[in-house]
């Protein structure tokens, strides 16, 4: 019996969340399915021909396509709970860890779990994270006071970060970094090496400040729950498999390449400092505390906020992470 | 029917309903209905696919500033320093036959300077240049055609979206890229005049029948009403190229300080009275409306033919094919140049440039050069029936219903025909694209 | 081009009917002016963000995601007018030949085509409305909690209200072009 199946992403293939959709967890299926009575033919619908980034859960929910790479990143109001990492920075800077963990979150705790069900979608797992998030600035960065003043544009919960450093932080985005620094409109960008790279942004910025924001959870691979529900259970247990298999070539892929990448960067001029513990500290310690606006907005709206920051943070801390501020313990 | 084959038919009655007279955006909607419908076997979807493109298609930043570009336009338009431009650039061109025609590309070519998008230099120059030139004896084909081509140097001169969406899809550096757009660009707008001068020669007819004749140096303006004809645009165009690389504000942004700059030197002029401004606003508001509601039924439309199958049917089959080097590259151009005719450019470069990346890394093809190809390709796209934003968007403006919008796609025939010789010398010669970076 | 849109003279219609259809053009229109006004506050904005960013170092936090659902209900607000005004793009070449030889066919194409606008605005119409109840039950927002947050159901809202509107000036076409079709001269259009 042929199953049809449409996998939608808004970003392109050449990311490599996307390509391991393509290359990794369509091949894990197909391989499970094989000599079984049932076999998938897939549409690939990549790069913003069925649904832009930030849409590709609504064309899941709405049935356009049946498996989505969904991105709670841009979709924050849906998958609130989903984005707790964007919310509590400096807990981990290790991606495959932080994955596997949110992943194992998203199949255990109840609010996790409700909150893919109420948006009709089945989670599957291949949790995409997001290597360590990087400062990269055209003026070195010695201590906090340097950025007094400074602006610094940032993806949308990061914005959040830069609250009490003195920077100001502007709502921006990656295709349109490099000419922003250039010209002078943002002195600095918070930004990850696996993009820095590609976008050359180290000829604009070339002090890259590694301050440890963290790994974070952008989104995982999500089945139309009705379609999923229907499925055969050997069907399902295929998919669900695959993206594991996804998540952990993803990952090893991400680690590989994360290295390298700076070294390219300073291979090319760019200067890369770690700074320590006491600068770490200060920062975190600077910041509002925005996992608690966070988590009691969403107590506010019925959904169990603070205690999927608690559950996270344990998760985390039991997985021996050593998060710079506790914040949930405030 | 196999989704393949549904994609071509929906694609064929598209065709025919256009032609006939059906409203283009209705006629792409209803073709992606249809084709949709009989794809998923299921009307409902097909509506939700209309109403999430509905909803999606022109909710972005860069979307949302169109109308602002468009205003400033009009606004310079109204307040008469369009005009004060253009009796600038005829007092240049005085002993050039056709010279209105080499300003129109002149300021398209400055205009693409503060703007990252073709449709608001279309909208702006129908408003200034069409009228200028109908009121100096330009024949109706070639004033809009003029237009419709120098538009396409929005998106080719930086900033572009589409070297931006190129740069995003290919990992190439966007600031490399603006700069291979520069001399393209360039070349772009000199070969426009030239053809316009050379048909001037040769062919005046084809040009306007009663063109007021080349101005003899009577009518040349003095030094002072130059300076006082052209210092303010001149000052509007510093205010928002100054903005934008003086680092106080991107691109996007500059379509809104550009509106406040043109209306505040209309005030300083006493050229903008409240109505004016009105008018204006309203204009500006439904030629948003117009076009907006296309792009998004245009957008259904490159959903309904990505279910289809039917563009990535095609690209693979070049992506594939055993041609060599230079036959995948011009089977590529020939490609985007067919899908040119019926999607709109982001579409086609999203569907296309992945596909065919993984083959320009075996043949080793430098994608900074490959990026101005797919730009100059694309582009051509605009200009060439039976969807051509640029031609649409023309229509849209216009004032004047006498011209058609068969006219203007005659009219803008000859202009795509020069980017394919520029496409031509940019194959040719890499180095354009290349030499500045 | 014959204008079979707002504003022609088109005596054969009935006064019944040209009462309707002011009441309707002044629903349309206000919806056009709000639509414009919208323009001038995205403007207004944009300029705010970029003087306080440059000038006193503080943006005005959300104009990205004011500006992107601002668009969107600027093309639905006046949609329904641009349409009344007859700017809608579409090819006359065929029309202006049948209408030169037979205007009672071209009146016949004008309410089919209309007919087909009015079935496809409806399905757009019904099928955004459980876009819009979704995001009014679950109160889902664009930005950031912490920096900047703003509901989405006042824009899925104005889209059906755009689609309405359009839908009662595509009726009002498609029974303009019916009174043509039946009218003793038929040529009047
Ligand atoms: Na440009
Ligand atoms: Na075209």
């Amino acid at each position: 019996e042929e199953i049809s199946a449409t996998v939608v992403a808004g970003h392109p293939p050449v990311f490599r969340w996307v390509k391991h959709v393509s290359q990794t967890f369509i091949p894990a299926v197909n391989a499970a399915l094989e000599g079984s009575d049932y076999s998938i033919s897939w549409s690939e619908q990549y790069g913003g021909s069925l649904a832009k980034v930030g849409d590709e859960l609504e064309a899941t929910e709405e049935g356009l396509a049946e498996i989505g790479l969904v991105s709670s990143l841009f979709d924050p109001a849906k998958l609130a709970v989903q984005n707790v990492t964007y919310f509590t920075p400096f807990v981990s800077s290790d991606s495959t860890v932080v994955a596997e963990w949110m992943d194992k979150l998203q199949a255990n705790d109840a609010d996790m779990k409700a909150s893919w069900e109420e948006n009709g979608l089945e989670y599957l797992g291949g949790a995409t994270g997001i290597d360590d998030y990087l400062l990269m600035t055209n003026f070195p960065v010695e201590s906090i006071s340097d950025l007094d003043g400074k602006k610094i544009g940032a993806p949308g919960p990061a914005v959040n970060w830069l609250k009490g450093t003195g920077a100001v932080g502007v709502s921006g985005n990656l295709t349109t970094y490099y000419n922003e620094i250039k010209t002078g409109v943002y002195d600095g960008v918070i930004v990850f090496a696996s993009a820095a790279v590609p976008g050359k942004l180290y000829e604009v910025a070339p002090h890259v400040t590694r301050i440890g924001f963290g790994a974070q959870y952008a989104g995982g691979i999500a089945a139309n729950k009705d379609w999923y529900d229907a499925l055969p259970p050997m069907v399902q247990k295929a998919l669900k498999g695959a993206a594991i298999t996804n998540r952990i070539a993803y990952h090893k892929d991400l680690d590989a390449t994360v290295g390298k990448f700076l070294n390219i960067m300073e291979e090319n001029g760019a200067t890369v400092t770690q700074v320590d513990e006491a600068f770490r500290k200060e920062w975190a310690d600077g910041m509002d505390n925005v996992a608690k606006i966070w988590a009691e907005k969403l107590d506010a709206d019925g959904v169990g906020g603070s205690r999927v920051l608690k559950s996270y943070m344990d998760t985390m801390r039991d997985a021996g992470a050593t998060p710079v501020r506790n914040w949930d313990q405030e | 029917m196999s989704p393949f084959e549904i994609g071509l038919t929906s694609f064929g009655a598209m065709v025919v309903m256009v032609y006939l007279g059906f409203w283009v955006p209705f006629a792409l909607m209803l073709s992606s209905f249809v084709g949709v419908w009989v794809i998923k076997g299921s009307p409902i979807l097909a509506g939700k696919l209309l109403a999430l493109a509905a909803s999606e298609t022109i909710s972005s930043y860069f979307f949302g500033v169109v109308p602002l570009f468009i205003m400033m336009g009009f606004i310079v338009s109204v307040t008469g320093m369009g005009r004060d431009a253009f009796d600038v650039a005829n007092h240049m061109f005085r002993r050039v036959r056709g010279g209105l025609g080499f300003g129109t590309v002149g300021a398209n070519a400055i205009f693409a300077a503060i703007t990252g998008i073709s449709i608001a230099s279309a909208a702006v120059f129908t408003r200034i240049a069409v009228p200028e030139m109908r009121r100096h004896g330009y024949s109706k084909r070639f004033s809009v055609g003029v237009v419709a081509g120098s538009s396409v140097l929005g998106m080719l001169i930086p900033p572009s979206l589409l070297l931006i969406l190129y740069g995003l899809l290919t990992e190439q550096s966007v600031g490399d890229l603006f700069i291979a757009g520069v001399l393209p660009g360039l070349l772009l707008a000199f070969v426009f005049c030239l053809g316009i001068f050379l048909v001037a020669l040769f062919k005046p007819k084809l040009i306007g029948e009663g063109i007021t004749d080349p101005y003899d140096d009577a009518d040349a303006l003095t030094t002072q009403e130059v300076l006082a004809k052209g210092l303010p645009i001149a000052a509007l165009i510093g205010l928002v190229l100054g903005g934008i690389y003086g680092g106080f504000f991107t691109p996007i942004e500059a379509g809104a300080i550009g509106c406040s700059g043109a209306i505040i030197i209309g005030l300083l002029r006493r050229a903008l009275t409240l109505k004016d401004f009105w008018e204006v606003l309203t204009d500006t508001g439904l030629i948003t409306a117009a076009i907006s509601f296309l792009i998004i039924a245009a957008q259904m439309y490159s959903r309904m033919l990505a279910l289809s199958g039917v563009p990535a049917g095609f690209g693979n089959f070049v992506a594939t094919a055993e041609i060599g080097y230079w036959g995948v590259i011009l089977a590529y151009v020939l490609l985007v140049i067919l899908m040119g005719t019926i999607l709109d450019s982001s579409s086609i470069m999203l569907i296309l440039v992945p596909l065919m990346l993984p083959v320009l890394a075996l043949l080793q093809v430098d994608l900074i050069w490959f990026g101005i190809i797919t730009i100059i390709a694309v582009e051509i796209g605009l200009l060439t029936p039976p969807f051509g934003i640029s031609v649409f968007v023309i229509k849209s403006s216009l004032d004047d219903p006498s011209i058609t919008l068969g006219d203007i796609f005659y009219g803008a025939a000859p202009f795509a025909v020069l980017m394919l010789v520029v496409l031509g010398l940019v194959l040719a010669f890499p180095q354009l694209a290349t030499a500045l970076l | 081009m014959t204008d079979f849109h707002a504003d022609s003279g088109q005596a054969f219609l009935p006064p019944w009917f040209q009462g309707i259809r002011r009441i309707a053009d002044v629903m349309t229109l206000v919806l056009n002016v709000i639509g414009t006004l919208l323009i001038l506050a995205v403007m207004v904005l944009v300029n705010a963000d970029v003087i306080g960013r440059v000038a006193f170092n503080t943006p005005v936090s959300g104009v990205p995601e004011i500006v992107s659902m601002s668009i969107v209900a600027i093309v639905f607000l006046q949609v329904a007018q641009a349409f009344r005004k007859g700017r809608l793009t579409r090819t006359d070449a065929v029309l202006d030949y049948i209408q030169k030889r037979a205007p009672r066919l071209r009146s016949l194409l004008e309410f089919i085509f209309t007919l087909a606008a009015i079935a496809l605005i409806w399905q757009l119409f019904a099928a955004s409305e459980p876009l819009f109840v979704k995001a009014w039950v679950r109160g889902t927002y664009e930005g950031t909690v912490g920096d900047f947050t703003a509901p989405i159901w006042p824009v899925k809202l104005i889209i059906l209200i755009g689609c309405a509107a359009l839908l009662v000036q595509l009726v009002l076409h498609a029974i303009t072009s019916l009174f043509a079709l039946t009218s003793k001269k038929g040529t009047s259009l």
